[in-house]
């Protein structure tokens, strides 16, 4: 059959895994990376970029402490900034890394075991970044547990009417759960790493992370049950973390914020933003550490085609929600959209269309999204693009609302833009960290998916 | 095993059931369709709105199949060559569903208070709207989206008898190729829909949610429909060899979370509106929480969402080819409700009621739409046998 031989050749150009690995090359070359292989000057650079903006981090974050949140440019009507703005788009980010680990899991859609374990790690550290935000803008974060209702002597609660307050709760259970399947999957890799290593301080170390993993029919047949139970719980949190982020919006009356449909949208953007990340990531770090046979081509598109499909859902909320504005019939509301449109904000505004609609068209063209280069490009894109959104939505709104005597813009300050940055670097920091340390591709779990796998049918 | 020994072509026995049942639908569908005309002579404000309910129902099947249908074409994999010819009879019916928007569109000056001569003169947001909310623009709307739907259908129609006939991997890229764009068209057509058929019954009312929850409610009548119709067929050649509860456990699942995304989103609205309380807004919401719509409101907490969703969690019910079908059936009832429950108390105001023409018209709609579906799909084999993910499939179910 001609035909099918066709077919053959074509998939082999388009597999989830180069051909060619058997179970011990894979293991060798993920496992090289952390345990032999010299430390490129890729990591290095990467890692000390992250490193000195952790420091500005530090250095913002002190000063904050000592003058207040005044030191930010938030001043009455504009309260939320770029603190809230910087936390929904970091929270977003995360969303991919639990989609592809938990959702796709379920999907039995097996191309995810090459791209779960950072872009786990990749959620983790994103929500450490967005958890900062909310704290410090409190204004006195060493009173942040005053949000969680504790039995106090002051006789106050928080306001369960609030959706700031279920923020509280929805992003303290994504952060547990992420960190519960991120370590529940990392301890067959750990044992594989402790009988591998030739240091024993590393013997030791990664020992005491496998927590006595041996790899025995009895530890697998758990590991296999934990890791679903705990996929069906991360699955909820893809929805439900973002779907109370817009919440924060929507509860309220305000012009542009109060919109019914902002729980999808936000959940779509927060996906949409997050593989832009995990393409941004992956495709530098494939190359530098020559994984391009685990990390293939069609890992890049499948992640761009749920790119496109994101943004499409996006840019359906923009377009509906400009043209019910209209449809509404309601002044406030066409006169938010129009100040959006011409207002203060209007080249910020326009820049996210283009980042966020227009560029990401070019996705729908196979060559731009088999080619890494192009992809990358892309990618950064869309995650300026997604943080315009949030930028928008919330500067925009605040500025302008009912009264106009109540109206006053937004400027960022330096330490808008210092405490922005340093988050980049804490994000780099651990992130590159976690890379140098940890397999950053999942061992067991590639090694599925090799055909010597495969032994159905016995 | 190669799929070239394989035969799915109609067998006899189905044949001869389906043209049984085929009868039965077109008498059944005739005689309330003659009911209907009755009715409307006396009341035709009353008739033409228990149809365009109706109406709106079936036009969710056929054109939530033609979504299915370009769904499965982008993501390939197993579950969606066993739906594939169903869905392509069903979106074979969209041309026979364009034809049965006249009554519809005769019906204008009852349904919409926004088309009434002069209204813009009085009210000053229908005079903002008048724009949109017109007569021929209406018209020339509804028009756009039969025209993609039905150049959509005939295009993917098209390419699945090419690839039935000659094999090969070019038809599917051509179809795969054509879904994607078709996807986006459907997205805003349904969208836009909804906001004309339903929403601007009430033309002072606006939620951005509105299109969203008709795109899932379309989504998950047309895989109600296709379990149904998928299950039914299972008990005879040629899907009686082929069909396993594998393949019934993937639409189960499929199922199951499109009733929590419609859950999702009903519920979203509800809360933001609740929420912010607004006196153009909620007012939406006052309607139909008072008296007997409230019972129906309560209903579709628990019927539309809890009851299917609690079942559907089992897995042995999935794989069960009888319950999931009831189950399926029971949720095609109730969106029916549900639809009931968006389009009718604007006709109603402050007084729940239920005219006898709101049971004919599902029955006359419902009779002549399956008997034009059954025609339809005895006309091509029951599974797509060049499909590239037809072993796939075979082998999925095993």
């Amino acid at each position: 059959m001609p035909d099918g031989q066709e077919v053959v050749e074509k998939q082999a150009k388009s597999e989830i895994i180069a051909p060619g690995y058997t179970f011990g090359t894979v293991t060798d070359q993920i496992s090289a990376v952390v345990l032999t292989k010299k430390t490129p000057l890729f990591w290095v650079a990467c890692f000390g970029v992250g490193f000195s903006l952790l420091l500005v981090f530090l250095w913002a974050v002190a000063l904050l402490l000592a003058k207040g949140v005044g030191i930010w440019g938030i001043r009455t009507p504009v309260m939320w900034g770029f603190a809230i703005t910087n936390f929904v788009w970091w929270i977003g980010i995360g969303h991919a890394g639990t989609l592809i680990s938990a959702i796709l899991l379920l999907l039995n859609q097996s191309w995810r075991n090459s791209i779960n374990r950072f872009a786990e790690a990749m959620t983790l550290f994103a929500v450490a970044c967005a958890g900062m935000f909310p704290l410090l803008h409190l204004g006195r974060p060493w009173l942040f547990y005053w949000l969680f209702p504790y039995p106090n002597s002051m006789g106050v609660q928080p306001q369960f009417r609030s959706p700031l307050v279920w923020d509280v709760f929805a992003v303290s259970t994504y952060a547990t759960v992420s960190a519960m399947f991120w370590y529940v999957g990392l301890m067959p890799d750990m044992a594989t790493l402790r009988d591998r290593a030739k240091n024993r301080v590393a013997r030791v170390l990664y020992g005491m992370g496998a927590m006595g993993w041996r790899g025995s029919a009895k530890h697998w047949s758990i590991y296999e049950t934990a890791s679903l139970l705990l996929a069906g719980l991360a699955t909820p949190l893809v929805l439900s973390v973002h779907t109370v982020v817009s919440f924060d919006f929507t509860i309220a009356i305000l012009p542009g914020w109060h919109s019914t449909f902002f729980p999808p949208y936000f959940v779509a953007g927060a996906i949409y933003s997050g593989f832009a990340m995990v393409l941004a990531l992956a495709i530098p770090l494939r190359s530098v550490y020559g994984l391009q046979g685990l990390i293939t081509d069609r890992h890049l598109e499948n992640a761009a085609k749920i790119m496109l499909a994101t943004g499409l859902i996006v840019s359906y909320a923009y377009i509906m929600e400009t043209f019910l504005a209209w449809y509404s019939g309601d002044i406030f509301e066409e006169a938010a959209f129009w100040h959006r449109m011409t207002g203060p904000y209007a080249s910020t505004y326009w820049a996210l269309i283009s980042c966020n609609i227009i560029l990401p068209q070019a996705l729908w063209i196979k060559r731009i999204r088999t080619n890494p280069v192009t992809l990358f490009i892309w990618s950064i894109i869309v995650l300026i693009g997604m943080w315009l959104e949030r930028y928008v939505i919330i500067v925009s709104s605040l500025a302008q609302d009912y009264l106009p005597s109540s109206w006053g813009y937004f400027h960022a300050t330096r330490w808008d833009w210092a405490t922005f940055a340093g988050t980049v670097g804490l994000f780099m920091f651990l992130f590159f960290i976690f890379i140098r340390l940890l397999p950053m591709i999942s061992i067991f779990e590639v090694r599925t998916l090799l055909p010597q796998a495969r032994v159905k049918g016995a | 095993m190669t799929a070239q020994g394989l035969d799915f072509r109609i067998g006899a026995d189905l044949l001869a059931d389906l043209r049984r049942w085929r009868g039965r639908f077109g008498i059944v569908g005739a005689v309330a369709a003659i009911a209907l005309i009755i009715g409307a002579i006396f009341s035709p404000a009353q008739a033409v709105r228990s149809y365009l309910w109706s109406y709106i129902f079936y036009v969710g099947v056929a054109v939530g199949c033609l979504a299915w249908l370009m769904t499965q074409y982008l993501t390939g994999g197993a579950w969606g060559v066993v739906i594939r010819r169903p869905c392509e009879a069903a979106v074979r019916t969209i041309p026979l569903l364009a034809v049965l928007f006249i009554p519809v569109a005769i019906g204008i000056p009852d349904l919409y208070a926004w088309a009434h001569a002069g209204i813009e003169q009085t009210d000053a947001i229908l005079r903002h709207k008048h724009v949109f909310l017109n007569l021929p623009f209406f018209l020339i709307r509804t028009a756009a989206y039969f025209t993609g739907w039905i150049l959509w259908e005939w295009r993917l129609n098209h390419w699945s008898a090419v690839e039935d006939r000659d094999g090969g991997t070019f038809p599917h890229q051509r179809m795969a190729r054509l879904s994607g764009p078709g996807l986006v068209f459907w997205g805003f057509s349904v969208t836009f829909m909804a906001i004309d058929w339903a929403m601007s019954i009430e033309p002072h009312w606006y939620s951005t949610m509105f299109g969203l929850l008709f795109i899932v409610g379309q989504g998950l009548s047309s895989l109600a429909f296709l379990i149904t119709v998928l299950v039914l067929l299972s008990y005879r050649s040629p899907l009686s060899g082929v069909l396993t509860p594998r393949h019934l456990h993937d639409l189960g699942k499929l199922l199951l979370a499109n009733v929590m995304v419609w859950a999702y989103f009903a519920f979203s609205q509800w809360l933001i509106t609740w929420a912010g309380n607004l006196p153009h807004e909620i007012t939406w919401y006052v309607e139909r929480i008072r008296g007997g719509w409230g019972v129906i409101a309560m209903a579709l907490i628990f019927l539309h969402f809890a009851l299917p969703f609690a079942l559907l969690l089992s897995r042995d019910l999935k794989r069960n080819f009888k319950l999931l079908a009831g189950i399926a059936i029971f949720i095609l009832v109730m969106r029916y409700v549900d639809i009931y429950w968006l389009v009718m108390p604007d006709f109603r105001r402050g007084a729940f009621g239920v005219s006898w023409m709101d049971f004919v018209t599902p029955i006359a709609l419902g009779g002549v739409w399956l008997w034009y579906f059954l025609v339809q799909l005895d006309k091509r084999p029951l599974m797509p046998l060049h499909d590239p993910h037809l072993e796939e499939a075979l082998e999925h179910g095993r």
